[in-house]
């Protein structure tokens, strides 16, 4: 990635939503920030011409103009906002409380000051009201039937068939973001590894570029290409099993249990070779802490092509099965026009037709010097969500195995000096889409750590799949979507 | 096509792990352990300086100084590995799941790195042992009570043709009331603590509470923040832990299996263990 242009003086307001109303921009993220005189700053990224990240700030003096009415991609970031720093914002359409429930009290601002020992509270909060004659409301979570993480979705429906949905999420927040604030620049990444567990490795890696980003460090080719190959091997795991996961939900176990099994033999193999089953604890900034050996680059690839191979056979035949495709085809349609206005990335963006992926558009790391094939589809529903993956699990076992031909020799990491100061953003392409890290260190320590999730930007999105659809295929067209709620909530 | 598919699966080789070789591994886990006598006392101040969570405390007791290490606020960070000299490794072998609050502790001495307490009982159960004591038939409801995500996946990995949980007669189910057994991950924040406390209070008596994982036993790395409210035992009560960051399938496995042994073959054995 190109480092991001940083403004030396704040921007206005009204510059910054002149620039987001234009075309070929894409909003990436809103988040606040304290500068030297304790004002809120507000900064905006955005994606323009799908060629660089335009870092801006402003300084939030009185209520701030919201960005939702120019792109509704800002809802939840505004909220958010609002929620974190107390911030007002003017003309946004929906100001109720985002990350904290009916048992906060009003005006806790934790990213403001210390906010230990918050009185217990009982606010209300207001679901939106369907009314008609048959309209009947199914709340379903936090806690949910499956081994899945809390959330809760409040359906409106006439008979079987879904009128609207509306989520009510941050059962898993956790403050990460102010937990962030202070802690060492070099032992943050065991909180970024613990933001979304089953992404840990790209959250880590994107941590650890924000900050090489932030302080001019260069990362040694090979660390570069081990980053490569546990972001692929995370986005290929993740993608074996929502295509199980997805089987599963219509019913057809036999394949969900196959790639069950074709999951564990991944991860059994990083355990094998890095002593870890998630690639914890390798991402570090300057480079990686695990080396893996050249003579174990060889037994390495062949068993990511064994279990790539076993994976391709049994996707062609699921996608072969009529019954899979009766329930895939025209299930949990979103919109290109949908996608594009809440700014939804990853899987979900490309099944819906919109191609951009961060690996061809922003190339870090190791994909500097490659080409990514992005495959794309037009439908949107949950036949080209799953193709999608499909596909990318090809493209991704070619990037591992061409990468653990040619492993770069040298070092595996740079120091990082312990009180230096930067700002920097750096985004990566996770399973789940683009994850953007933007930090403020101020010598040695993090100041400020923004987390910019992809399933924060997706989940406005799945209520806008769900209408038509019956509320029996709601766990399918979820998983499609397969967000993160720790992601989402950190 | 749904045969081939069916062909496939049938002409796949069974991958299943024999419960011997799961009970006490370790391995993935990133635990530390001491190792052996390099451990000092150089070594003992430096690792309690590196840790970031404090799971490691030195002690004195008998005029002796002890180097104790509380699993259940170790999230595997490797940082003891890295400064140890040698005298801590990661585990292999590692039993301390499905233990009290007191079992997580484990304790060395810090001038010859010899272990205080003697390490909990092994697991001598079998696979036929085990499914006398149960009788085919434990349920369990996980609950992430705010958990990134990790320990579901390990808990999930349970029910792989690896692990395949269900040969013990232990089943997820849908919900806590037709659960015996509930499996708590994450810190409990603050707004999943009523959901937590409810979810406790419909689950049938008697029941078992598992804390899983760092954040479950102790809060882990996020005990520190604004919107922490456990860790889970400070909302409902916890019959036993297991630690790691994630805990792997393994581990989570040896926890079960301890508990019951301990539950089932106490004062109610006879009663419990008759095969239904």
């Amino acid at each position: 990635m190109s480092p991001a242009p940083q403004p030396a003086t704040p921007t206005k307001f009204d510059d910054v939503l002149r620039l987001l109303a234009s075309p070929n921009v894409r909003l990436v993220t809103v988040f606040g920030s304290l500068d030297p005189d304790r004002r809120v700053r507000v900064h905006y990224i955005a994606d323009v011409d799908i060629r660089d990240y335009c870092v801006l700030d402003c300084v939030a003096e009185g209520a701030v103009p919201s960005a939702t009415p120019v792109t509704p991609a800002a809802a939840w970031h505004e909220r958010e906002l609002a929620d974190q720093f107390g911030v007002q914002i003017k003309d946004h359409p929906d100001l109720r409380p985002l990350l904290f429930h009916e048992n906060w009290p009003d005006g806790v601002h934790p990213m403001l000051g210390d906010v230990a020992n918050v009185p217990a509270a009982h606010r209300e909060y207001r679901f939106l009201k369907v009314q008609g004659a048959g309209v009947c409301e199914v709340a379903v979570g936090p806690v949910h039937a499956g081994i899945i993480e809390p959330g809760h979705f409040r359906f409106s429906v006439v008979g079987d068939t879904v009128l609207h949905l509306e989520l009510r999420h941050f059962y898993t927040h956790k403050g990460t973001e102010k937990l962030l604030e202070g802690a060492p620049v070099m032992d943050a990444p065991m909180l970024a590894e613990s933001v979304s567990g089953d992404n840990c490795f790209a959250h880590a890696v994107a941590y650890c570029q924000a900050v090489e980003n932030a302080l001019g460090i260069p990362v040694p080719p090979r660390a570069h290409a081990i980053r490569l190959i546990g972001l692929e091997l995370e986005r290929m795991i993740a993608h074996i099993a929502d295509v199980g996961a997805l089987c599963g939900d219509v019913g057809f176990t036999v394949p969900a249990a196959y790639t069950a099994r074709i999951k564990e033999s991944l991860l059994l193999l990083s355990t094998r070779y890095l002593g870890t089953r998630f690639w914890r604890g390798i991402a570090v900034p300057g480079g990686v802490k695990r080396d893996l050996a050249d003579f174990d680059a060889g037994p390495f690839a062949a068993d990511v092509a064994v279990a790539a191979h076993d994976f391709a056979v049994l996707a062609q035949m699921v996608l072969d099965t009529p019954s899979v495709q009766n329930r895939f085809e025209t299930t949990g349609i979103l919109t290109r026009e949908a996608a594009r206005d809440l700014g939804v990335v990853g899987p979900a963006a490309r099944a819906s037709g919109i191609k951009m992926d961060v690996r061809h558009d922003h190339p870090y790391g190791a994909y500097r010097n490659l080409t990514v094939e992005v495959p794309h589809y037009h439908y949107g529903d949950v036949l080209s969500r799953a193709r999608v993956r499909i596909d990318e699990t090809r493209i991704t076992t070619q990037l591992i195995t061409d990468c653990l031909n040619a492993l770069p020799p040298g070092a595996i990491s740079t120091s990082v000096p312990s009180d230096a100061s930067g700002e920097g953003f750096s985004a990566v392409e996770s399973p789940r889409g683009e994850l953007g890290y933007w930090v403020r260190i101020r010598e040695g320590r993090v100041a400020r750590c923004h987390i910019k999730s992809p399933s924060f930007q997706n989940w406005p999105a799945l209520p806008l799949a769900m209408p038509g659809n019956i509320i029996a295929d709601f766990p399918l067209i979820n998983k499609s979507f397969n967000l993160s709620y720790s992601g989402c909530d950190r | 096509m749904i045969f081939d598919i069916a062909r496939r699966s049938l002409q796949s080789k069974s991958v299943l792990i024999p419960v011997e070789s799961l009970l006490g591994t370790a391995t993935g886990s990133r635990m530390p352990i001491v190792a052996d006598s390099r451990l000092n006392r150089a070594i003992a101040q430096r690792v309690v300086e590196a840790c970031p969570t404090s799971a490691l405390a030195l002690e004195s007791a008998n005029g002796r100084q002890h180097l104790a290490l509380n699993y259940g606020a170790c999230i595997g960070c490797g940082r003891c590995i890295e400064v140890g000299g040698g005298a801590f490794v990661a585990a292999e072998k590692f039993t301390h799941c499905g233990v009290s609050k007191t079992g997580l502790v484990r304790r060395w001495d810090v001038e010859n790195g010899a272990e205080i307490v003697a390490d909990e009982p092994a697991m001598t159960a079998a696979a036929a042992g085990i499914r006398a004591l149960l009788g085919r038939a434990l349920n369990v409801r996980e609950v992430d009570s705010g958990s990134c995500n990790g320990c579901e996946q390990e808990i999930i990995a349970l029910t792989n043709p690896y692990y395949d949980l269900e040969r013990f007669g232990i089943h997820f189910v849908a919900s806590p009331k037709h659960a015996d057994m509930l499996l708590v991950t994450g810190p409990v924040t603050r707004n999943m603590a009523e959901a937590l406390r409810q979810t406790f209070a419909v689950t049938p008596s008697p029941k078992l509470v598992v804390a899983v994982g760092a954040c479950g036993c102790s809060g882990g790395i996020f005990s520190g923040s604004y919107a922490f409210e456990g860790p889970v035992d400070k909302l409902v009560p916890v019959d036993a832990y297991i630690p790691g960051c994630p805990p792997t399938p393994s581990m989570l496995l040896t926890g079960i299996l301890r508990v019951l042994q301990q539950k089932f073959t106490g004062t109610q054995a006879a009663k419990s263990a008759t095969p239904r």
